[in-house]
């Protein structure tokens, strides 16, 4: 049990009573599944992921399911838990995770796998899915991960590809339906899962594998087995379900504030980036209807921060339509609206001065890389003189901080392109002097460098990523050629990208290594305080797996990808043409300006800009 | 523009004694608005609620009597304020009464502590706590440690039935954290560490109780 004696002896036990104002409580003898939503982080964060929030509310919607939340207990509460025999629990029970008809895992970045071992072994679950009988939960996983989760296949029943706010609880009602009706057994139900779209049960496939190491193929074990499995989206978001109201978390989260999605999926098309194809197609909410959902949970939540999210909000078509609707009375209310992706060519001083993120915080931008060249080869259609522009705007009003965000090693990266990096740093700083009302002595540039990491479903899928030494070496040059007083320079860890990169690249092999992570006690990988790059090391040489294989290699344009079973609506060929465009140093045009026919149309639900389809 | 000085007693008992003033005073500001409380903000840059508490609580510790005085830009009548606040709380936070406050913080000396785990603790070792220096460490703000006797901020401490009963300083000059005071017991060996705060009272330099 839950003591007193166990939450004195960590820090913010608040992360771990529950009971807050907003969460749902049901009666337990008038449900018929039980959902353990985990987020195999922090509380923290796992509160401010508006993901969990939508589907927590979709799946409590139903009179008979009852969702409630779990999260990753922090070190010392792990070993409370552990020293207590206290299983891990949902928060608003109390209840073990063990005793529910589903754990849904949350896999929203590749580092946290090790969480995601760690709480199976908390709740007390056997970790292979083989090893679990009919009577523990079944243990399905999902978000941006599981568009290559292979490397977590031994462990999980089935994974939910897409969107889940529909799929999810099709899967719940199909289990209510089959328990109800006495057919239910685990094998049969997953089956008859896999027959819904968005439904991948990776057990019932069988992977052969090159001598050379690659895969040769992916075959379904029985004919009523789809071979390939397609996302799921929300065609019309305006329609989807929507919570009024938050669980209002009483220590402070990462996002405390309210978070309003206005739209789904990316027109720019940047070709180092996942999220930019596997949201796509492009789904608008109204300005109405976002006007009317942040007004609601305004008025249910009591937040008095809004913050809009899309993947780059300047895309949206009827942005002033909506921040006029929204600062009629946000104003009024001192409710502060922030837009965090804002893109710099879409600046207008006039929204600068309305928009209180931009107003409090410095600027920041992402050129991404530091020549045009190299710009255009990643599709980053952005131009320097767009950068100016915006700084010399921020500037005229009153800041002198700006961040840039750099990546280091992206494909077809030259010395040139580092020089560049610096050099646009120095001009955004001389933009400074030459702007009429500048305010204080100097400015302050920011060089922020991340590290490039391919990722599947990117038109870069097929690239190495640069090996540690060269990585480290172009830091170094870095460090060394920055030396303006006016500049900073930090850039990420290059040890943990490259973990990050195998993982994301992984296949089911890797499981071997996940399994060897936890009997290393690996966990909170994702936390800079707990990454060991050498327990990594240790984990993949025990397992006899090589990390470069994974991380460091290019990938043939020809072989089979481990992912190549999951279809996301971009079609492989319209990656590919990305891939050789890049070589070419060409952009390819954002969907706004015309269609490049990347697929994504086929799945219906698509913005005015995309063809329809028939298909 | 009217500006009415409302007076709000609350209960911070169960679940919520394990979050922290801070996370009260957001909990607090949400729910004001939740319930539409016209309150009045302070001015400036960036606004916000005004809001003043007595005296945090620390951690682990509950109370009967925890107090906020807000101000309003319009009226509203006492009763509606309390039966509007009290839907926006779950488990843990309750609405006591919200009135007009007749006097200031400012007046309170004491706040009167029931305190459980010390049960095994004899007469004459509270005496005998009682009789000299309570020294204990504190760290400045400066990150140096110092000794310091609490003795003086001790008014009395006494048992009533099962447990103890404590009056200690909580003028802003001369406060004592109760967690302070059961820290150096059970150092002393008067309990085992697992103790219970709960505040129950506020009082006046002359003892009579403030509300
Ligand atoms: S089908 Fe065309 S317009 Fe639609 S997302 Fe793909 S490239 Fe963009």
């Amino acid at each position: 049990m839950l003591t007193d004696n166990i939450l004195r002896n960590v820090m913010k036990p608040g992360r771990y009573t529950g009971g807050e104002f907003g969460q749902t409580v049901k009666d337990k003898t008038k449900i018929n599944a039980r959902f353990a939503f985990c987020f195999p982080d922090t509380y923290e964060i796992g509160m401010s992921n508006l993901g969990m929030r939508l589907l927590y509310h979709a799946l409590n919607q139903m009179p008979d399911t009852w969702c409630e939340r779990v999260f990753a207990p922090w070190p010392d509460m792990e070993e409370q838990m552990r020293s207590n025999s206290l299983p891990l629990y949902a928060l608003e029970s109390g209840d073990p995770v063990k005793d529910f008809d589903f754990m849904g895992i949350t896999l929203q970045y590749e580092l946290c796998y090790t969480n995601v071992l760690n709480m199976l072994e908390l709740a007390g679950i056997p970790l292979l899915a083989k090893d679990r009988g009919e009577d523990f939960p079944i243990v399905v996983g999902g978000g941006p991960c599981t568009y290559n989760a292979e490397p977590l296949c031994d462990f999980f029943d089935v994974f939910s590809i897409g969107e889940g706010e529909e799929a999810l609880c099709e899967m719940v009602r199909l289990y209510i339906e089959m328990k109800s009706s006495g057919s239910y057994t685990k094998a049969g139900y997953l089956r008859e899962l896999s027959h819904i779209e968005g439904f991948y049960v990776p057990s019932l496939y069988r992977v052969e594998y090159n001598p050379d190491g690659t895969v040769e193929s992916y075959a379904p074990l029985y004919p009523d087995v789809p071979g390939k499995i397609r996302k799921r989206i929300i065609k019309d978001l305006d329609a989807a379900p929507f919570p009024d109201t938050f669980v209002m978390p009483y220590i402070e989260t990462v996002h405390d504030r309210i978070t309003e999605e206005v739209y789904r999926g990316c027109i720019r098309g940047c070709r180092f980036c996942q999220a930019g194809m596997i949201y796509r197609p492009v789904r608008e909410k109204s300005p109405d209807r976002v006007n009317e959902q942040v007004r609601c949970l305004y008025e249910h939540t009591g937040y008095d921060e809004v913050s809009l999210l899309s993947l780059s909000i300047s895309d949206y078509s009827r942005l002033s339509h909506l921040t006029e609707k929204l600062l009629e009375w946000t104003d009024r209310e001192k409710v502060s609206l922030s837009l965090p992706s804002l893109r710099a060519d879409t600046f207008s001083k006039e929204l600068m001065d309305r928009i209180s993120s931009v107003r409090q915080s410095g600027l920041t931008f992402a050129p991404e890389a530091g020549t045009q060249r190299l710009r255009d080869a990643i599709n980053k259609n952005i131009s320097e003189e767009e950068i100016l522009r915006a700084c010399s705007l921020a500037f005229a009003g009153g800041k002198s901080n700006v961040k840039l965000y750099f990546m280091l090693g992206l494909p077809t990266e030259t010395k040139e392109d580092l020089d560049g990096i610096r050099d646009t740093a120095m001009r955004v700083a001389e933009e400074f002097y030459r702007t009429p009302g500048r305010k204080g002595r100097a400015p302050q540039v920011t060089i922020s460098c991340a590290c490039f990491i391919p990722k599947p479903f990117t038109a870069f899928q097929w690239d190495a990523q640069d090996s540690l030494e060269s990585l480290s070496e172009k830091q170094r040059y870095l460090a060394e050629i920055i030396s303006d007083k006016r500049l900073k320079f930090n850039y990420h860890d290059a040890y943990a990208s490259r973990v990050e990169a195998a993982l994301a690249r992984g296949d089911r092999r890797l499981g071997r290594v996940l399994l060897e992570c936890r009997r290393l006690g690996m966990r909170f990988d994702a936390w800079d305080e707990f990454f060991r790059y050498e327990d990594w090391i240790k984990a993949f040489s025990a397992a006899g797996m090589d990390m470069g294989f994974y991380a460091n290699r290019a990938f043939s344009t020809e072989e089979t990808l481990p992912w190549d079973i999951i279809d996301i609506g971009v079609t492989k060929r319209f990656l590919l043409s990305e891939y050789n465009r890049s070589r070419e140093s060409k952009p390819t045009p954002n969907c706004r300006e015309s269609c490049s026919g990347c697929g994504a149309n086929r799945l219906g639900g698509v913005t005015a800009w995309c063809p329809k389809a028939s298909e | 523009m009217v500006s009415e000085s409302v007076r709000i007693s609350f209960s911070k008992t169960g679940r919520l004694k394990y979050i922290s003033h801070l996370d009260l005073c957001r909990t607090m500001q949400t729910a004001m608005i939740r319930a539409k409380i016209p309150l009045r903000y302070t001015e400036g840059f960036n606004p916000h609620p005004k809001m003043i508490f007595t005296q945090p609580l620390p951690l682990f510790a509950e109370s009967e009597c925890e107090l906020l005085d807000i101000r309003l830009t319009e009226d509203m009548p006492h009763e509606e304020i309390c039966a509007r606040l009290r839907k926006e709380f779950a488990d843990g936070l309750y609405i006591n009464k919200v009135y007009e406050p007749l006097s200031k913080f400012g007046e309170i000396s004491y706040a009167l502590y029931k305190i459980t785990g010390f049960e095994s603790a004899r007469e004459r070792e509270l005496e005998e706590l009682l009789s000299g220096e309570i020294a204990v460490k504190k760290k400045t703000k400066d990150g140096k440690e110092k000794v310091i006797d609490i003795r003086p901020l001790v008014r009395s401490l006494e048992r009533r039935e099962d447990a103890l009963e404590a009056l200690l300083g909580a003028a802003p000059d001369s406060y004592l954290n109760p967690d302070t005071l059961c820290r150096s017991m059970c150092e002393r060996g008067l309990g085992k560490g697992a103790y219970g705060i709960l505040r129950i009272g506020w009082y006046r330099g002359d003892m009579s109780p403030f509300e």
